[in-house]
């Protein structure tokens, strides 16, 4: 035995950072570093008068805006707090991703074992995918009235065909070593799916997940301009309506930063929860 | 306890498409308890078609495949298989990945941890039990996928090329480890290979068989004394007389093209 135990050393040294709070802090100040060099072009372009400061203002400007205004914007009841909106439209989009990427993953599941549920859900659903997300707000509105649940299903139609698909790819690419093995130690047809399959899954779905995030993001802002009275999406329908540039911006502004920051979320989650994998 | 006999077995392997290949022709095998075969030949004689038919994970075509007589249904409990590198499960630890037969078989949580943790100690893993596949090399990977079989204390181990994936020095070192752990827990070891010097080190006895589809070529006993080394004077008989055949298969296979092997299904 005394051969084996050189192998020890040949692997398994992980090299984790020894300062895992700097290199973080690395990773923060290399995202912020070019987005630094076209806010400070966009200032130094504004104070030499070369954009209206009034048609396209500058992050100075608005955000001395939304400072000056104490993070309140509307009238009456549309009023809201600038927090509360990015928060309304996280939550929506977030609810709208866990919910769709459940139901696509049990979807995908019952397609690949069932011959049955395949002939007659896979055309349907491949039928139902190329609509953009933003066309199901609409028959949102008309089935669910203005208000979260609507938000909350224009998301889910956004990524559940696509996720479901996804899934049943996924399924098929499973290693069919895997398989064999956890059959040869006795796991049942059931235990083959809980545990080979489904796990084998995740990583490919949850990708998925995060490349159409985004494609989700827009479409909750887009529900919220044409209809509900609340979120990031409203701030800047409320921008344009009052001819308020600053606000227009603004809402762009922490559009582009909230969804940055959920997409670092879900990397995050990806990072955790599918460790097993590469990072991404 | 386990003794195995394959008496003309036949597969077929039928695509969608209708192209049908014939993996394995009337194979005749019978492998006594804690013998350990090797099953030599070249690429695609259905070597790892037989091993998987022995498993249980497909059925024959026809013929018979028994275990003290009584024919095989499915997957056997106590035969186990150990696939090349890449058999390990991502997602669970060395401790979960050792001890995943017992728990989809529901041995209780404390009996799992102590058989667990006795093989890990065995094979040297101790230290590694909570870390993941993609953290470990080639021969500890390995040495994991061993110790998940032999934790269930199977009669049959089935090695689809296991060591193929590992450079030279550590697959020596996984040869003498895999002798090891034969002499100590005595399983009936069926050894798929394509090594000629791994399957005269390793075997009591070396099935050769012929290309596509597979048949039983010879069956050559290993009369040395282990342990073995590569540069023993008897070595290089066995050496010499299995790459004679095995070289005549090849030459044979080639000159007939596979024209045997592959037909259209009506």
């Amino acid at each position: 035995m005394e051969q084996t135990g050189t192998l020890d050393h040949t692997a398994a040294v992980e090299a984790r950072p020894a300062s895992v709070s700097l290199s973080w802090l690395a990773t923060v100040l290399k995202a912020a570093a070019p987005w630094a060099v076209i806010i400070a072009l966009w200032e130094w372009a504004a104070a030499a008068g070369w954009t209206g400061a009034v048609l396209f203002p500058p992050p100075s400007v608005f955000l001395r805006y939304a400072v000056e205004s104490d993070f309140r914007v509307g009238f009456g009841n549309e009023a809201m707090t600038i927090p509360w909106a990015i928060v309304a439209s996280a939550l929506r989009v977030l609810a709208g991703l866990a919910i769709g990427f459940a139901a696509a993953i049990v979807t995908g599941i019952l397609i690949s074992a069932s011959r049955t549920v395949s002939d007659f859900v896979l055309p349907v659903i491949r039928g139902l995918a190329p609509i953009a997300p933003i066309a199901w707000i609409p028959l949102g509105i008309v089935l669910f009235g203005i208000g979260n649940p609507t938000a909350v299903f224009v998301v889910f139609m956004g990524i559940y065909f696509i996720l479901t698909i996804s899934t049943v790819a996924a399924v098929k690419a499973v290693d069919e070593r895997l398989i064999k093995t956890a059959r040869s130690h006795g796991a049942s047809r059931v235990q083959i799916w809980t545990r080979v399959i489904f796990p084998s899954i995740l990583p490919q779905v949850f990708t998925m997940l995060r490349i159409n995030f985004f494609a989700a993001w827009m479409a909750v802002l887009a529900a919220e301009m044409v209809g509900l009275k609340n979120g990031l999406g409203m701030m800047i329908i409320l921008g344009r309506e009052m001819f308020n540039t600053k606000l227009i911006l603004l809402g762009m502004c922490m559009v582009g930063a909230t969804g940055y920051f959920v997409d670092t979320l879900l990397v995050q989650i990806q990072r955790r929860i599918l460790w097993w994998q590469p990072s991404p | 306890m386990k003794t195995l006999a394959c008496q003309h077995v036949n597969k077929v392997w039928t695509s969608p498409g209708g192209l049908s290949v014939r993996a394995l022709k009337d194979v005749d095998l019978t492998v006594q308890r804690g013998e350990f075969v090797a099953i030599l030949g070249p690429s695609g004689c259905g070597k790892s078609t037989l091993l998987e038919l022995i498993a249980g994970l497909e059925p024959v075509s026809s013929g018979r495949i028994a275990f003290d007589g009584k024919p095989i249904t499915g997957p056997e409990p106590g035969v186990v298989m150990v696939f090349q590198e890449h058999s390990l499960f991502p997602w669970l630890s060395v401790r979960d990945n050792v001890g995943f037969g017992l728990s989809v078989k529901g041995v209780p949580r404390g009996e799992r941890a102590t058989r667990v943790g006795r093989l890990l100690e065995r094979v040297r893993l101790t230290k590694f039990a909570g870390h993941r596949p993609h953290q470990l090399s080639g021969g500890m990977k390995q040495r994991v996928a061993i110790a998940r079989a032999l934790v269930e204390n199977p009669d049959f181990i089935m090695m689809d090329e296991p060591f193929a994936a590992l450079d030279f020095q550590t697959r020596v070192l996984m040869q003498r480890f895999l002798l090891e752990v034969w002499l100590e827990f005595k399983p009936t070891i069926i050894f798929v290979t394509h090594h000629i010097d791994e399957a005269v080190l390793l075997a009591d006895r070396v099935v050769v068989m012929s290309a596509g589809p597979g048949r039983v070529l010879a069956e050559i006993a290993v009369d040395l004394p282990r342990p073995r080394r590569m540069t023993d004077p008897g070595f290089n008989g066995y050496r010499a007389h299995l790459t004679d055949i095995l070289e005549r298969e090849v030459m044979r296979a080639y000159a007939q093209d596979g024209v045997e092997a592959v037909s259209h299904a009506a």
